[in-house]
């Protein structure tokens, strides 16, 4: 049974947010790739968002989402209120444009010419295990 | 270790006249692929076609033999 507190937490989000990305690590820093590729296809969209990361609430997070949606995996990207899907389907819904339609916005122009992708600015930070 | 035959059949059973593929896609278990088309697909939204696959095989999720399923959903013609 999911936290009550946290429930009503995640669907004023939810409310108030017409895109909003629940996802591990933020869009500036993902902290896995399934999550990193729905960050890259709104970004590649003239989209605002919102973005929650579940790290560091995530059985907690999944028992809410498991509730209100259905589905406990992260990422899940909400639109206008409802569960659009995780990385699979969000990247299947921009190659086919429904993406775009969903959002309310242009499909990108270079979509169609699979450019690489450009280099990142600076090199990922080190780690030291 | 997963079984992979299983998990088709749970599928096909949810979803009769379903064509499934299940693989295994690093040969460890640990990212499986499923690939469904079933004409039960038909007017439904791409989350409730996973939701659907997904229940089909929830009994596998819930005893820890699968983590992670990808899935990719065609409506059947």
């Amino acid at each position: 049974m999911a936290d009550p507190q946290l429930k009503e937490k995640v669907e004023e989000l939810v409310a108030g947010n017409p895109v909003l990305l629940f996802m591990k690590g933020t869009p500036e820093m993902p902290r896995c790739g399934f999550s990193m590729r729905v960050v890259q296809v709104l970004d590649s969209m003239d989209v605002e968002y919102g973005a929650v990361d579940v790290l560091p609430a995530l059985q907690p997070l999944r028992e809410v989402t498991a509730e209100i949606s259905d589905w406990q995996t992260f990422p899940q990207l909400y639109v206008n209120g409802e569960l659009l899907g995780g990385a699979d389907i969000v990247e299947e819904m921009f190659a086919s444009g429904e993406l775009a339609e969903a959002l309310g916005v242009e499909q990108p122009a270079t979509t169609a010419q699979q450019e690489p992708a450009p280099p990142p600015q600076q090199s990922p930070p080190l780690q030291i295990e | 270790m997963v079984d992979l035959a299983e998990l088709t059949s749970m599928i096909e059973a949810a979803l009769p006249g379903a064509e499934v593929a299940v693989e295994d896609e690093d040969g460890g278990g640990q990212h499986l692929r499923a690939t469904v088309k079933a004409p039960q697909f038909e007017g439904l939204s791409r989350i409730d076609q996973h939701r659907l696959v997904k229940a089909a095989v929830k009994e596998r999720f819930d005893d820890g033999a699968i983590h992670a399923l990808s899935i990719k959903t065609e409506v059947a013609g």
